[in-house]
Parts: structure tokens; sequence; C-alpha cells
């Protein structure tokens, strides 16, 4: 019961697990949250539903995920809540800390199942012990309302008194049945005496004769009973009379409850046994099977919805136009005369800003969702092959959107089956080599300015520059020896390629990076290769962090305007003639000793600029994927977060843009795809 | 009225016909389903595209959405491509795609009957036949019905980008 069912499991049944986990503290917590608004009251319907949905949820979660053992104190405690309910059993007071008590016992199998800790059976059993009796209690109990009958049972004085836990031992005399003394009449008085439900008796043997010997006449047996009673010590012993000596019985009281009655209202009679004593529920944290409380999981999570999410975020994209726009009437007005005006935008593009984070920050969801793939994929992959891999991964809790996270899994899992397949060798060879018959893959993610950067590396072979290249020359692939190491690389990238001497089942069919490279782009990340030839490849997916918006700088070309990403511009710059040169009949532009090309917009958008000379423009410095360039604008305007909206929704890709976005004045600009515009720039 | 318009409808789907939405293109007459019209609306504030042809005059903010617009008087060599506050632009919904379209002007919401249509000859309209669903015939004056879908749909227009496949669109639509 003790021991948490979880790690027989496979980890996606754990998931599943977890989910109810966290459902179950989130029900308790709400029931607790109820239980302790009231006080002694007795609560309304509504939050008499409330509880017992509550507990419903907990038990059918339980029942369904196999947690047996928690559906049984919730179980009991459902009956008692739905009789209370349909106003089947009166409400006492006392079944609030009896309710309390025993979500604290859930809580703590629930701790139980999830992080393994111990479980004190004894404390369950009681709890649900004491909810059994309170139906039972209440079952014959009248109803609210009528008066009361008299109390059968112990002596009416006797009823003032609190209820307390005894535990007699009783070792008889041998002899006793020879004096006519019948056990069963003494457990049935004494039964008499406990409250409903709260009799426990257990018998031993003290010792085993051999068969011939035994004689049926002797008492060999030691008896054990625990009983929740309001009766007298004297009471109890009276049961006793003629049948014990005093060292043959053994009696321990608890401390009665000391739970003071309210002076007026009548003792609890109806069988509710107050717990012992209220616990203080909003000072101490750290009592056992606090619920919810686990480390600082305080604020627990609830699902919601993704449209709603995605609506959220589209409205905060609206209201980011909207804020746009009135912080571009507002430069037009006199700062002095609407000095106010002027604050309060200053204030609501902070707003803007602080909600826009915290929406996005809804979508974003950590990457280990998709590492965690991958140790069973490599293990298998790796004992098919018949090489000893080692997965590593790191920056596990890097966030990124939730709608990039399944279109990356895919392109991953590619990548990583082709390491393993041509980039590890196997344990021989790489001995022979004289590196560790073990190879590591590693994959890492981390964040790097507004993009998410995901590696695989492994420390293989690396790539084979010649195979490469023949292999392209042999699928008809442009190539030439001349390339560099980092163009070859970009070759496998092309359609129908692939090196792999012989087509397995895992990769080699010659769909493969191809593919890589269109998912990723799809999503407007790029792959990136690094290769050391007996050292291993590193293949590099870089991601943008959201789709959704960007802060970007809005430039103008003529009469349009362009919005470059803010992750790639370095700096900007209005050259001197001095820095100026033609290199081949294209204009370059000196910066800090390094030649940058210069690319004009209007050249490459077929646009009448005010501005076709560099020296009269301004040149914004760029750098995209490790390439540097110089964009030539007419002006720019201003630095802004841009929502951004696709163009292929209702048209088609547009060469050299990223998408579109809406400006404040209600047009629309188009958002400059660096890398793409290098690549024109060169065609031109 | 409203029930007469609504009962001759009714009689309309009966028999096959519909109500087609005529507007001009230099001077002829045209009719498409009104059933892809989204709305009516000017023509303002639209931004440039680079490298399009010039019947693509580029793209407008709908209400947060991207909407390109096509100038059909351009594309179809009539009429004279003019822009002013006259100018008129059909929001076409089609192919689960909002296309803009500018026309000479809109006249009308028109009933047709499904026997008064004919089919198109081979005949000398700026319209190729393949987009013509049939002839019509209004006040003694002809009406050129346009399967719209199909126009938005074709290479021709370059709306519709056939080697970007649904996958992709949809990536960066998230």
């Amino acid at each position: 019961m003790t021991t948490p069912r979880g790690e027989n499991e496979t980890v996606d049944l754990n998931r599943f697990n977890q989910v109810f986990f966290e459902e179950c503290a989130e029900n308790l917590a709400e029931m607790e949250q109820i239980l302790i608004s009231l006080g002694d009251r007795e609560p309304d319907p509504e939050q008499m539903n409330a509880i017992f949905r509550a507990a419903h949820s907990i038990k059918g979660g339980a029942g369904i995920f196999g947690f047996n053992d928690m559906t049984v104190v919730t179980h009991v405690m459902e009956s008692l809540l739905d009789r209370l309910r349909n106003q089947e059993i009166p409400f006492a007071p006392g079944m609030i800390d009896l309710f309390l008590e025993a979500g604290d016992a859930i809580a703590m199998q629930l701790a139980g199942h999830r992080e393994g800790k111990a479980v004190d059976q004894e404390v369950i059993d009681g709890v649900r012990a004491r909810l059994q009796q309170a139906i039972d209690a209440g079952a014959g109990a009248p109803a609210p309302g009528l008066p009361a009958d008299q109390e059968e049972g112990p002596p009416q004085q006797e009823a003032e008194q609190l209820p307390r836990r005894c535990r007699l031992a009783f070792t008889p005399d041998p002899e006793i049945f020879t004096r006519g003394i019948r056990m069963e009449s003494i457990v049935a008085e004494l039964a008499e005496l406990a409250e409903p439900g709260e009799f426990h008796c257990n018998a031993q043997l003290m010792e085993l004769p051999e068969l011939a010997e035994a004689d049926p006449e002797r008492c060999l047996t030691r008896w054990e009973f625990t009983l929740l009673t309001r009766a007298s010590l004297e009471q109890i012993l009276d049961v006793f009379m003629f049948v014990a000596d005093e060292e043959q019985l053994q009696i321990e009281e608890d401390e009665p409850v000391d739970r003071r009655t309210p002076e007026g209202e009548p003792a609890p009679e109806q069988g509710i046994v107050p717990a012992a004593g209220r616990r203080v529920y909003d000072s101490n944290e750290t009592a056992p099977g606090a619920f919810g409380r686990r480390g600082n999981e305080t604020e627990a999570s609830f699902r919601v919805n993704v449209t709603k999410v995605d609506q959220l975020v589209n409205q905060v994209g609206e209201l980011l136009i909207t804020q746009a726009m009135l912080s571009q009437i507002a430069v037009g007005l006199d700062p002095i005369l609407h000095e106010t005006l002027q604050r309060g935008l200053v204030q609501l593009e902070r707003n803007t800003r602080d909600l826009q984070g915290s929406v996005m920050s809804i979508r974003l969801v950590p990457i280990s969702i998709v590492f965690n793939r991958f140790p069973r994929l490599v293990r298998d992959i790796a004992a098919k092959l018949g090489k000893q891999v080692e997965l590593k991964t790191a920056g596990d809790s890097t966030e990124l959107d939730r709608g990039l996270i399944e279109k990356i899994a895919d392109p991953l899992g590619h990548l990583v089956r082709n390491a393993l397949d041509h980039g590890l060798e196997t344990p021989e060879t790489r001995a022979a080599c004289g590196k560790s018959p073990t190879g590591t893959l590693q994959l890492s993610a981390s964040q790097v300015g507004g993009r998410i950067v995901i590696d695989v590396i492994d420390d293989g072979a690396g790539l084979n520059r010649d195979k490469i290249l023949a292999k392209a020359l042999e699928c008809g692939i442009p190539c030439s020896e001349a390339m560099t190491d980092e163009e070859v690389w970009q070759l496998i990238f092309a359609p129908g390629f692939s090196t792999a001497s012989e087509v397995t089942d895992l990769s080699g069919r010659g769909v493969g990076m191809d593919v890589v490279m269109k998912n990723v782009q799809a999503i407007g990340g790029r792959v990136q290769i690094a290769s050391e030839a007996g050292k291993g490849a590193r293949f590099t997916i870089s991601l943008p962090l959201t789709l959704a918006i960007l802060e970007g700088l809005s430039v103008a070309v003529g009469e349009e305007k362009f919005i470059i990403p803010l992750n790639v511009v370095i700096e900007s710059l209005q050259p001197k003639p001095e820095q100026l040169k033609s290199v081949n009949g294209r204009d370059v532009v000196l910066v800090r000793g390094e030649y940058l090309p210069i690319l004009k917009l209007h050249r490459i958008f077929n646009l009448e600029a005010e501005v076709t000379e560099p020296q009269r423009g301004i040149l914004v410095l760029t750098e995209a994927d490790g390439e540097r360039g110089a964009i030539l604008v007419d002006a720019l305007l201003d630095e802004q977060q841009v929502v951004v909206k696709s163009i292929e929704t209702n048209y088609r890709r547009v060469d050299g843009s990223a998408g579109a976005t809406i400006l404040g004045d209600g047009r629309v600009a188009l958002i400059l795809d660096l890398p793409e515009l290098f690549t024109m720039h060169k065609k031109l | 009225m409203q029930t007469a318009q609504g009962s001759a409808v009714e009689q309309l789907t009966a028999d096959g016909g519909a109500e087609y939405l005529t507007f001009t293109l230099g001077s002829e007459s045209y009719g498409i389903d009104i059933l892809k019209v989204q709305e009516i609306r000017g023509y303002d504030c639209v931004t440039r595209i680079a490298n399009t042809p010039a019947f693509i005059k580029g793209v407008i903010n709908l209400r947060g959405v991207i909407v390109p617009i096509v100038d059909l008087r351009i594309k179809f060599n009539v009429g004279e491509a003019t822009y002013h506050e006259f100018t008129v632009v059909i929001i076409i919904n089609v192919l689960n795609k909002v296309v803009g379209i500018v026309v000479d002007g809109v006249s009308d919401v028109v009933a047709l009957p499904a026997q008064s249509i004919k089919p198109a000859p081979e005949l000398g309209a700026s319209l190729d036949t393949r987009y013509i669903t049939g002839l019509g015939t209004l006040n003694d004056e002809m009406l050129i019905l346009v399967d719209i879908e199909k126009l938005i749909g074709s290479d021709e227009l370059q709306i519709v980008d056939s080697t970007v496949d649904n996958t992709q669109k949809e990536a960066v639509n998230l």
C-alpha cells in the first residue's frame, strides 16, 4: 500500500498519473478551502455539492488510475457527504474536522504514491472507521427538526462525558471457563459501552499446546480490545468484575478529546467523534499530509482549452496594434499641451508589453517534452545497430512555443536517428580510432537572444566531405570541389540525397535531411552543420522563440515600410563617403575593418526610393546565420513589437519576407527575412 | 418585399437557380455567386508586394487579416485602372482564402433561375471560357457568370501557391 506504484509503470502512464496527482491535489485543496471557510457553520447546498464533487472526482480518478487504496477513504467520505447532501443525516459541526482529517489522510496516500512517502495505515483506517461511524450513527439519528429521542446505551450522566480511546489487554486465568464465565458476553458488554463502530476485538493464542495435550476447557487466549467510549473507567472495570484480577487486566486510556462544546449547544450526540483537536490549518504548513504544499507547488496548474489561449494571444496582438496606433498619433501632438496623455501612453505601452509577455508565456512549454522521447528511441536504435550510445541532454527546461514543440519533434528525431546511424561508429571502429567504445549523443537546448537553439551533437566520425561530394555528383546535385566545407554540408539537405551505402530501416532512404530542412524552415528555423572528421558533428537548429510576436525595427523605403527583426540588427549608421567601396561592381561598406555588402531594398523589391545612394541613406547592419550585410533604407522609423501575420493565409509566400504585420496606421508592412534577402541580393 | 424575395430565393434554389452579384469590367457585365462574396469595400491603403505581376496590387489589412488585392481590370485588360474614392473592391471568400478583387463597379444582386442560364459559347469575352459557368440574361443584357472559385484558384492569378504544401502553410499560421 505504501509503495508507490508509478515506479513499475511505463513513462507514459506516469504522465497520466501525474495528471491525476495534480487533479487530486487541486480537489483536496478546494475541499480544504471550503471546509476551513465554513468554521463550524453548516455548509450551504452549493458548498456541500462542491465538497462532494471534489471527493467524488478523487475517488473516480483513483479508481481509474488503479490507486485502489485511495478509493477506500474517499468512498466512505462520499457516502457520508451524499447522505448529508440529501439531508438523510443531520449535519454536525464535528464533521468538518472529520472531513479535514479525511482530506489529510487522502493527501497522505497521495504523497505516498507521488513521492513514495510513508503512509500511516492506522490513521487511514481510523479516519475511515469514524466516517463510517458517522454514517451509521446518522442513519439512526432523527432527521433535523424532529425532537431527539432519548439515547440508548450509556446512562444519561455519562453521555456528557467526552469519548476517548481505551485499549484493554485481558490475559485471563486459564481456568476461567471452569468458573462458568463466557467470553462472548464480556465482548458484547464492552461493545455496548463503545461508540458505534468503534470497537475492535483481537484474540491471540499465548501458547500452542500439542494436540494431544490440548484441553478445550483451558483458556489460552489473550484478548485485546480497542474501543472509543464515553463510559467511565468504572463502567469498564465493572464488565470485568468477577472475571479478572487486577494484574490480568491492563487498561490504557487516551486523553479525552479536548474539543470544547460551546455553551448552549447540545453535546455531539449524533455519534460524531471530534478529532484530536483541530489543527491550526492556516499556520501549520508543514503538517503531515498537508497537500498542495509540496515545495512551492502551491499554485497548481489547471487546464485551459488551447483555442482560448490562442484567442488571447490574438487579442493581445490586436491590442499591440492599437497601442502602436495611439503612440503614433501622440507623436504629432504638442508634448507640453498633452503631457498627461503622453505619460498615459507610456504607461499603456509598458502595461501592454507586460501583458503580452505574460500571455506569451502561457504558450511556452519546456522542451523536455520532446527530449523525453529520445532515451527510449536511442536505446532501441543503438541496440539494433549494435552500437553503444550514451544520451545526454542539457537545457531540458528551455521553453518554447507550444506550436513549435510538436513541429520540432520530427526533425529532431530525424537528426537523432541520423547521428546514430551515420554519425556514431560501431564500438570496434571507435576502439580502433582510440575513442571510447561508447559514443556520446548530446541534445541541448538554450535560448540565445530571441531564438531557441537546439544542438544535436555526436562524437562520431563526422561528415565525410569527399563522400558527400561524390554522392551529390551522382545524384546530379550541383556541386564543385571548390565549395567550402559549410557549403558541402548543406548539400545533404538537397532532396534525394543520402550517403548511406545501404538502405536501412532507420535512415538512408534518401528522404531525410531535406525533409528536416523543410520542416524546420517551415517554422522559421534554420539548420546549421559543423563537423570535424573523426571528432563528430553538430547539427544546430535555431528557431524563433515564438511565431506570434517579434521585436522589430520599422524602416521606410520610399512609400513603403518594412520591419527588420530586431534580433538580426547589429547597429545602424550613416556611412561616410570614405567607408563606401565598390567590389566587382557591388557596393560594400567598410565597418571596423570589415567589408559588408550593401543590400538596397528598393532594388530588391523594385521600389521607388527617395534614397538610392548609400551615403544619403541609413545602413542597418544585420547578421543572420553567420552572414552579415548592410541594408540601405531611407529612414529608421521606430522600434516596436509587431504581431506576425501570415501572408500565406490568403496569398502566397512572398520572397524576402517572413510574414507581415499591421502597423499603427492600419497599413500592412512586410517583415524582412534576412537570409532570404542575402540570397536575393546575390542573384541580383 | 423581404418575404417576396425570400420566397423567390426558395423557389430558385428549388429549381437550381441562385443569386448573383453583378459587376462591370469595362463594358461587360459579370455575375458571381453571392454566397462567395464576403463584403464590398473601397480601395485604400494597399501595401505593394515586390516582384509580383501588375494585377496583384498588394495586400490590405482587413480587420487584422492580411488580404491580397487583385485588379481584374489589369488582369483582363479592360477598363481603366484608376483608383479613387469610388473604386470598388469585392472581398471574396473561396478556398478558405479571402481575396479582394478590384472591378469597375458593382451593380446589383440579381436572382437568376436555372433555366435562364445558357452554357457559355467560345466567345470573345475578356475572361477565359474556363472560368465562365454560363451566360445569363437580365433585362435583355448579357451577364457573364464567373466561377470565381476556379478563377481565384487558377495558376493564372498566382494567388494560391501550388508549390507550398498545406503543412507548411499551417506552420506559418500557427
